[in-house]
């Protein structure tokens, strides 16, 4: 479903991305650690380009995105993206937030884009905060309105750019276990996370980066128990 | 000291008519330049480079260059021979003065817009583009919605310049305010009285509108 092959990505002189291959089958739920300034947020934002990256290919559901004449616009309504700061638009409502793309992208009708707002707000146990603003709502709550928006384009593959590093601790585990739900429920899921409690549950692949290079790529259970590069396991024993 | 508050009187009419024009001027400009100002705001935001370039050039012209002369210049230089050119007989202090102010506060007001489209987290932009939206979209749903309401207090400044500004275009003897008391003076020989009443008039604009101003920043600051 995602296929990066020779992912180089560069600021100046400086390669923040070295050479990446990476693939993804359809429900595989992938999460890419790493420490900081590793890459790993890099190269989800490359998956639906909004980083440009100076060579590789990236195929998404067989478009290469790469490809500067593809409608990049199209391909990004089947990838949804939740961002560490959420990113609401404050001057809208909830409800607002979640229609705006179904009406403007999709040209749904206002009446089907709130029934799906609607839909996913229940599903992320949001529905009586349809019309407040996302200044009246806690960061969980913030978060949980984003996923649904990205989920309201109803997207084949959702990327999760550290979903729950800005919220504080007792709000993270309200929107991991929205996350969860949506791994169980076969969705497709790249997640750049520092939860390894989440990864080592729900993931099927745990990535590990470091200075733009993926070092290694295993089960969670290979990933945590038999780490095999130094790096990685100097990197376990300092988070875990 | 001879006020000349009875000259004031005899040529009310002048008085009221150059008010007119005064407000005439102004809002003609305040829309124009917006427009304007607008489109050279994302000018100097955007990808392409000759907007870019355009952008920054007419901005640096028309900021770094006094009123007065571009009011010289656009009247005298520029206007009559286009006017010729389609056939007219000449260009008139009105619609010279409508062309001066618009394009002189539409440089102004694209800085305004810059730096409140500036202002906005790039992460409305991202989160926009990463639901499908195009760029333009972003612009018109996300960004610029956000950014004209912290654009409300410099615009209001800008425009009350704008407002006392329009005085300049007594140079080309546009009927405004300024205009007026100028010729009442220039018939009587009284001075404070009619340059009062003109000033008058022009804070009495400006208070208004400032007052304007703050009732739209409190509507909108929600």
């Amino acid at each position: 479903m995602i296929q990066v092959t020779g992912l180089t990505k560069r600021y100046d002189d400086h390669e923040v991305l070295k050479d990446v291959h990476l693939s993804i089958a359809e429900k595989e739920v992938v999460c890419i650690i790493g420490p900081s300034g590793s890459g790993k947020s890099t190269l989800l934002r490359c998956l639906n380009r909004l980083e440009e990256f100076q060579s590789g290919h990236i195929m998404i559901q067989g478009e290469d995105i790469a490809d500067p004449t593809i409608d990049i616009n199209q391909v990004r309504t089947h990838v949804g993206m939740v961002f560490q700061h959420f990113n609401l638009f404050p001057h809208k409502t909830v409800l607002e937030n979640i229609t705006l793309a179904p009406i403007q992208v999709l040209k749904m009708s206002k009446e089907e884009a709130v029934a799906i707002a609607e839909k996913y707000l229940g599903k992320v146990g949001l529905l009586e905060k349809a019309n407040a603003y996302p200044e009246d709502l806690s960061g969980g709550q913030k978060q949980r309105v984003a996923i649904a928006r990205a989920l309201a384009m109803q997207p084949k593959i959702m990327l999760f750019d550290e979903p729950t590093s800005a919220l504080d601790p007792e709000m993270v585990k309200e929107v991991l276990d929205v996350m969860k739900e949506l791994a169980t429920e076969g969705m497709t899921m790249v997640v750049v996370t520092h939860e390894m409690g989440f990864a080592r549950e729900v993931a099927d692949r745990v990535v590990f980066i470091d200075q733009g290079v993926i070092l290694e790529e295993e089960t969670p259970a290979e990933f945590f128990l038999k780490p095999k590069h130094e790096r990685l396991k100097s990197f376990l024993s300092k988070v875990l | 000291m001879n006020w000349g508050w009875q000259y004031v009187w005899d040529y009310r009419l002048w008085f009221i008519r150059g008010f007119g024009y005064t407000i005439l001027f102004t809002s003609v400009g305040v829309f124009f330049g917006t427009i304007i100002g607008l489109f050279l705001g994302l000018g100097q935001i955007s990808q392409n480079k000759l907007a870019r370039g355009f952008s920054k050039a007419y901005v640096d012209l028309f900021r770094g260059t006094p009123l007065m002369v571009q009011i010289l210049i656009i009247h005298f230089g520029l206007l009559p021979p286009l006017f010729h050119l389609f056939g007219y007989q000449s260009t008139t202090p009105l619609i010279s003065g409508f062309v001066a102010l618009s394009l002189n506060s539409g440089a102004y007001v694209a800085e305004i817009f810059r730096a409140g489209i500036l202002s906005i987290d790039k992460g409305q932009m991202e989160a926009a583009r990463s639901l499908g939206l195009t760029r333009a979209q972003a612009m018109r749903f996300i960004i610029l919605p956000q950014a004209f309401k912290r654009m409300i207090p410099p615009l209001g400044n800008e425009f009350i310049a704008l407002l006392k500004d329009s005085s300049l275009l007594i140079v080309i003897a546009a009927q405004e305010l300024t205009y007026a008391g100028q010729m009442t003076s220039k018939n009587t020989f009284a001075y404070l009285g009619p340059y009062f009443t003109v000033a008058a008039g022009y804070l009495m604009l400006t208070l208004i509108f400032s007052r304007g101003v703050s009732y739209l920043e409190r509507k909108f600051s929600k």
